[in-house]
């Protein structure tokens, strides 16, 4: 018979339908649409065929035609038992899971946390385009600044080809130097504020910083003198949803001065700095502002460079010396120390100013490296201790689970296939806890962010290279985990384990003993570790900073308004204010600082931090004067601002012996103001005790007071302060009444060593708890395995202190070993951090002692209480059956 | 109670496999309504009406021998059971009953 040949339907369409169909359908259904296919064909082109062919196979991917799952797969069947073995396992031994679960839960969160915190520390800065090629100038001297001409940065464009774009910038400052808030208002919809956040920028500060326009161009916008940029969110305060470009804004008191030329978004919170407005220098230089400061001898402004892309920022470095001198009219001296290196302008890269850079007028507070650090390390402790306790655990309870190997065995189970079976159980539990830790992070975000004062979201967990890490760590730990057990069991024969193989010790003693030893080692260095930082933050919160800062209240006010002078007055009236001083600058602020030197002496030049006062001020601030007297009133050249107080460092630095009535020069920039020393005061912490104590130079000028120190009666101090608040408008009706107390503002300096130590201690009482309990799960299994020999220690005579110190004695042992490693770990880590410091406590070996009863005691009474059922029961009760 | 109803594909699917007594067999089935209804049907529809039907037992089915246009596969022909006859008639006598009923009114304003 001579057959036609057929054609062949696609093979993939038939390859792939084979894969899901049911065995029994198949035959059918590949003939029908074998047949189907026969038939378009004739009809059709072979594509257009074969197209029919595989819409009408993917057809059949419906319920009836697709194989069930596990239908015949032994491996399916194999998992679904092994399922059911893990869950009643966890159910039958309820604690042991829940302390599994829990403590590997606490560590991924804390891991999760900590990551997410790490991440968006060192994220700041890194949304600016380009922001690898962006640098800050900083000026390096012995006491460095962030601060450098405004000059500068123009120049540096036109003399090198590397330099793309700079600009640069100025925060508004107030007189001395305080970040200043300015008056502005929306004349029509009357609306008004106290602006903070203003700075003064170059037209090119979009080349540089890539901030999107929301309205406007706010390129030409800083072309054009007396505009102003807004924020996003500052534009909708002051015009609602009106479109703000083209209306007017009255600038501290000038009505509708500036013309609102642009909007931009907001700066992102990890942005270095954040500003409200921004106004060009074009403005001021338009304004005939002849003023030094815009002069390359004034290092007052902050300069950013954009370098072409691959350039080595450090080689580039190294051009300026021979280059600034062109500019710099400085003496030979000076220069020469350029050149050496002694002074040096420094590039820092945008990116690592939030976390490296920590020097003189940043524009907001920093983050610290060395925190940072401190946290990582932990969380990296904390999962270490979870993962050895789950590990541990999980090979302790091998020995327990004997029997049940055996019977697998013998019913023919592969050695593979008890591996996998112990894989599977694990790898369940650390996948479970996986997921309940992120419930748990989901829940616990807000309560973690108000703790650390932190700013990181849940979201941010949800990244690639996040869930890879954990995954990786959940599949390694449960690797680990089961592997040791399930080798150990595989090596016995089924027969003997049936036989009744009774394991007289549980194997992998000394791993697990050294395990305990690491998890120790690790909880004692972080329990020692938070010891130390507790003293030395206590001790920075607690010293005595030379003046008092209680009971102080911090108004603002307006040196330039005449009026100032009749609060004071109107103030001192209030029976519950015990004094007022009005000062350009209030301690644990910002200071500008000059020049002086000693009239005879002028090649010994010293830079003091600059404070204008009033006469009160050693009352008020209860600092101690030295010699000589404080500022008055009543002196004609102490109100003419010729009479100078300084601090103890000042006249140390400056080597004056007998300094009252010297002569002595203030170089306020190019004006050299000539005067008399009048007093000394005792040194005090006018900046954080992050630093040390400068020189200082106290005079008077009154109009460039900024704020007014109120000492008042602490009792009844709500009432003081409506009176007080009261008695300012009645002066000032016009003005915002805004205040602070000092030692907020001080507590302020340390919010980062606050929240570094409520987290430290956190994590240190977490890491001592997980190893504690993981000692306890294995002691328990271990006394299990030795209730024979006590019961017969007893019935010889062993009385139940003698029996509780052979328990304990291994352990305390290899605590005791622990702490021997931990303590110098810990002592050298801690000394490195707390070189950090300007003024450090040292090193309190109570912290060591404390740390070592602590964990001898938390590990004995763990054991004792552990054992104590056991020591306590009938002996024969557990020797009567064998 | 699984098994009593029977859907309108369903139904058109069981007087097909009647139709074409004793050929009835997936591809042919389809054309058969191709041609009769002028709806489109995949294969596996009609496939997976088959199954549900066969597993309501109103059909039953046995492998027939493999042709040469099939590639030598065998098809399953199809016949209908006494239940697949009686829920056909259940259905006709049911669709009747009710026709009947409709007064002759309410067809002749249509």
């Amino acid at each position: 018979m001579g057959l036609q040949p057929t054609y062949e339907p696609p093979k993939m369409a038939v390859k792939l339908l084979s894969l899901v169909c049911k065995n029994d359908l198949f035959e059918e259904i590949e003939g029908d649409l074998y047949e189907y296919y026969q038939g378009k064909r004739k009809e059709k082109s072979k594509p257009v065929a074969n197209l029919y062919y595989w819409f009408h196979m993917l057809n059949f991917l419906r319920p009836f035609a697709i194989k069930k799952l596990g239908q015949n797969s032994n491996t399916i069947i194999m998992c679904r038992s092994y399922f059911k073995f893990t869950w009643r396992g966890m159910l039958r031994q309820k604690l042991q899971t829940s302390f599994h679960l829990l403590g590997l839960i606490v560590a991924f969160c804390v891991c999760g946390f900590i990551y997410s915190h790490i991440k968006y520390e060192s994220s700041y800065d890194s949304f600016l385009d380009n922001a690898d090629d962006i640098y800050r100038v900083a000026w390096m001297n012995e006491n460095p600044q962030t601060r450098t001409p405004h000059p500068m940065a123009q120049a540096l464009v036109n003399d090198f080809p590397e330099v793309i774009d700079a600009v640069s910038i100025s925060p508004i400052y107030g007189p001395g130097l305080t970040k200043t808030t300015i008056p502005l208002r929306n004349e029509k919809r009357e609306v008004g504020f106290n602006e903070p956040n203003g700075y003064f920028a170059d037209s090119t500060f979009f080349d540089v910083f890539s901030f999107k326009a929301v309205e406007g161009n706010p390129d030409k916008a800083l072309r054009k003198p007396f505009g102003i940029i807004l924020s996003e969110s500052m534009a909708k305060r002051y015009f609602g949803d009106e479109e703000a470009v083209g209306q007017m804004l009255s600038f501290m008191g000038n009505p509708d001065m500036l013309e609102v030329a642009a909007v931009i978004e907001d700066a992102p919170k990890n942005s270095h700095f954040h500003y409200n407005f921004l106004i060009s220098y074009v403005t001021l230089k338009s304004l005939q502002f002849n003023d030094p400061w815009m002069s390359w001898d004034d290092f007052g402004h902050f300069n950013y460079l954009k370098l072409a892309p691959g350039t080595d920022a450090k080689a580039f470095e190294a051009k300026i010396p021979d280059w600034a001198p062109k500019y710099l009219d400085w003496g030979e001296e000076s220069l020469a120390s350029l050149k050496a290196g002694d002074l040096k302008f420094e590039l820092q890269p945008v990116q690592s100013i939030h976390l490296h850079s920590n020097i003189r007028w940043e524009l907001e507070a920093n983050g610290s490296y060395s925190y940072l650090l401190i946290y990582g390390i932990s969380a990296l402790f904390i999962l270490l201790i979870s993962i050895i306790n789950f590990v541990n655990l999980n090979t302790a309870k091998a020995a327990q689970r004997l029997k049940e190997v055996g019977v697998k065995k013998t019913l023919g189970a592969y050695k593979s296939q008890v591996f996998s079976q112990f894989i599977f159980e694990a790898l369940f539990t650390t996948f479970l806890a996986l997921v309940l830790s992120f419930v748990a992070m989901y829940m616990l975000e807000a309560p973690f962010n108000q703790l650390v004062n932190g700013n990181i979201s849940f979201a941010d967990l949800y990244q690639t290279d996040v869930i890879l890490l954990l995954l990786s760590i959940t599949i390694v730990t449960a690797l680990l985990s089961a592997i040791y057990p399930s080798f150990y069991l595989n090596s016995f024969e089924a027969g003997q384990i049936l036989k009744g193989l009774k394991l007289s010790k549980l194997g992998g003693n000394n791993v697990r003993n050294g395990l305990l030893a690491v998890q120790l080692i690790a909880a004692i260095v972080m329990i020692s570790g938070s010891l130390v930082i507790k003293h030395q933050i206590t001790f920075l919160k607690e010293k005595d900073l030379g003046f008092k800062q209680d009971n102080l209240m911090v108004l603002e006010v307006d040196g330039y308004d005449p009026r100032t002078k009749l609060v004071k007055t109107e103030l001192l009236k209030n029976s519950a204010v015990t004094g007022a001083t009005a000062v350009s600058n209030i301690p644990g602020g910002q200071f500008n600082q000059h020049p002086i030197y000693a009239e005879n002496n002028p090649s010994e030049r010293v830079d003091a931090s600059e404070m204008f006062v009033d006469d009160d001020v050693a009352e008020v601030l209860g600092l101690k004067v030295l010699e000589g007297r404080m500022l008055s009133k009543a002196y004609a050249a102490d109100s003419a601002g010729r009479s100078f107080v300084l601090n103890q460092s000042a006249i140390n630095q400056l080597n004056l012996t007998d300094p009252i009535g010297k002569q002595l020069v203030w170089e306020d920039n190019e004006n050299l103001v000539k005067g008399t020393i009048v007093g000394t005061v005792e040194d005090f912490h006018f900046r954080s005790l992050h630093e040390p104590i400068r020189p200082m130079i106290m005079l008077m000028q009154p109009l460039n007071s900024n704020f007014m120190l109120v000492k008042v009666n602490p009792t009844d101090l709500s009432q003081t302060i409506s009176k007080i608040e009261a008695d300012y408008k009645e002066v000032i009706a016009d003005g915002q009444f805004s205040y602070q107390f000092l030692d907020t503002e001080i507590q302020d300096l340390y919010k980062e060593e606050s929240r570094t130590l409520t987290l430290i201690t956190l994590l240190s009482a977490i890491s001592i708890l997980l190893a504690c309990g993981g000692l306890l799960g294995i002691i328990s299994i271990v006394i299990k395995q030795r209730v024979k020999e006590i019961s017969i220690r007893k019935i010889m005579g062993a009385s139940a202190s003698q029996i509780l110190w052979l328990m304990n004695f291994k352990y305390l042992l290899i605590a005791g070993i622990s702490l021997l490693i931990a303590v110098p770990v810990s002592v050298y880590f801690m000394k490195d951090w707390l070189s950090n410091f300007t003024y450090q406590i040292g090193i309190d070996p109570l912290a060591y002692v404390l740390t070592a009863i602590a964990v001898l005691f938390l590990i004995g009474f763990t054991i004792t209480l552990i054992s104590m059922k056991t020591v306590k029961s009938n002996p024969v009760n557990a020797l009567r059956s064998e | 109670m699984k098994g009593t109803q029977l859907g309108e594909f369903e139904e058109l699917v069981l007087l097909v496999v009647g139709v074409l007594f004793p050929e009835a067999y997936g591809l042919n089935i389809r054309e058969e309504i191709i041609n009769q209804t002028k709806r489109k049907v995949a294969i596996g529809a009609v496939h997976s009406a088959l199954s549900r039907l066969d597993e309501k037992g109103f059909l039953e089915s046995e492998l027939a021998e493999g042709t040469h246009e099939r590639g030598g596969r065998r098809k399953r022909l199809f016949k209908i059971t006494a239940s697949g006859k009686q829920a056909l008639e259940k259905n006709h006598e049911l669709r009747n009953s009710l026709f009947s009923q409709i007064p002759e009114m309410a067809l002749k304003i249509v």
